[in-house]
């Protein structure tokens, strides 16, 4: 099953009912969405606020969604969307003279866009995870770190990952999951000092 | 479980295993956690320079006041309903029409009509000489014939019937 019919499969269970799916999908989606809208909205603030009204209209709108497209690409336009009409309303002009379409701003890489100002406990926290998922990534042995490079940063698939590293997928499949794992316990005992703030 | 959380998320398991998994992600909490976090560490892998805090309670919130959403049942099973409903009514449709007109022609009078139309033929061969030769002329373009373009390039070979 595909990373795009397992967006499939949760969208059909929302659009039957199922809220806690959509929960799921906003886990996956949100800071890649809110760094697309961060594109269009500068104030870190308003960005989080449009970022989560992009959610609930795309929830409100899913009963229409049929799949034809893939659902993130659905997802940035409605984001795009509501930036875009978030300006609109506050007369402001988009930071861009040009219309950025949504392949174009989903792989924008001018950083210097970007609006990273947010409030000093935030800044904090988000450099603290940073450096802790980049310092447990170099402190991974070298086919652990390969392998979720390979992953996560090139977009390989499991089966081109075994051909790289000349491995069985069985092993690509360990070594993704134990990286990941290895990253995910130094990062535990940051995240749960600020629960009112889950990342 | 952890494990097949982390297939699931990048698009490596069969769809029966991933149906599972999802359900039991939801109910779980602790689960649910896990698929956040592997998230959140491909995303920082991605992008770290654009990290922000965790959005989804917040938006789980919002959704309290959102109704539960029950779309109509997905257009495309109605559609497939649909084009296997319009495909069987089409099959027995046929079969209706086959069934009727073998009913309607009997078999003594099949006989009469063939009779009938040996009678009529030598009236349908009187075409005059004119128009068979325009036919031939441009019969290259008729759409009945399969060798458009082709014909052009047959030599046809007539006889006089009535030399004596």
């Amino acid at each position: 099953m595909t990373d795009r019919e397992v967006d499939q499969q949760l969208v059909e269970r929302v659009q039957r009912g199922d809220k806690l799916a959509f929960d799921l999908l906003v886990s996956k989606y949100q800071r890649r969405l809110g760094r697309l809208i961060s594109r269009f909205v500068r104030d870190p603030a308003e960005a989080e606020d449009v970022t989560q009204d992009a959610f609930i209209k795309a929830y409100r709108a899913l009963p229409g969604f049929r799949g034809e497209s893939a659902f993130y690409t659905w997802l940035y336009r409605i984001g795009i969307n509501t930036a875009k009409n978030h300006l609109l309303a506050s007369k402001r002009r988009a930071p861009t003279s040009t219309p950025l379409d949504t392949e174009e701003a989903e792989t924008y890489e001018d950083i210097g866009l970007l609006h990273e100002v947010s409030t000093p406990e935030n800044e904090l926290m988000s450099k603290q995870v940073v450096d802790v998922v980049q310092a447990s990534l170099q402190q991974l042995p070298e086919d652990l770190r390969s392998a979720l490079t390979l992953r996560e940063i090139e977009g390989l698939s499991y089966e081109e990952i075994a051909v790289v590293m000349n491995c069985p997928i069985g092993t690509v499949r360990s070594r993704i999951f134990r990286a990941r794992e290895a990253v995910a316990e130094n990062l535990r005992p940051l995240l749960e000092t600020g629960k009112d703030k889950r990342w | 479980m952890k494990q097949e959380i982390s297939s699931l998320m990048d698009g490596e398991l069969f769809e029966d295993e991933a149906e599972g998994l999802l359900d039991r992600i939801k109910h779980d909490s602790s689960s649910l956690m896990d698929w956040e976090m592997y998230h959140l560490i491909g995303d920082v892998l991605r992008q770290p320079e654009h990290i922000h805090c965790d959005l989804s309670a917040r938006v789980r919130k919002r959704m309290q006041d959102e109704p539960v959403i029950l779309a109509p049942r997905g257009r495309a099973v109605k559609q497939k309903v649909r084009a296997f409903a319009l495909s069987a009514a089409a099959s027995l449709l046929a079969v209706g029409m086959v069934v009727w007109m073998s009913l309607q022609i009997s078999p003594e009078a099949a006989p009469q009509i063939a009779m009938q139309q040996t009678a009529n033929r030598p009236v349908n061969l009187q075409i005059q000489s004119n128009s068979n030769e325009y036919l031939m002329a441009h019969q290259e373009f008729s759409p009945s014939t399969e060798m458009n373009g082709g014909a052009s390039y047959i030599h046809t070979v007539s006889y006089g019937t009535d030399e004596k």
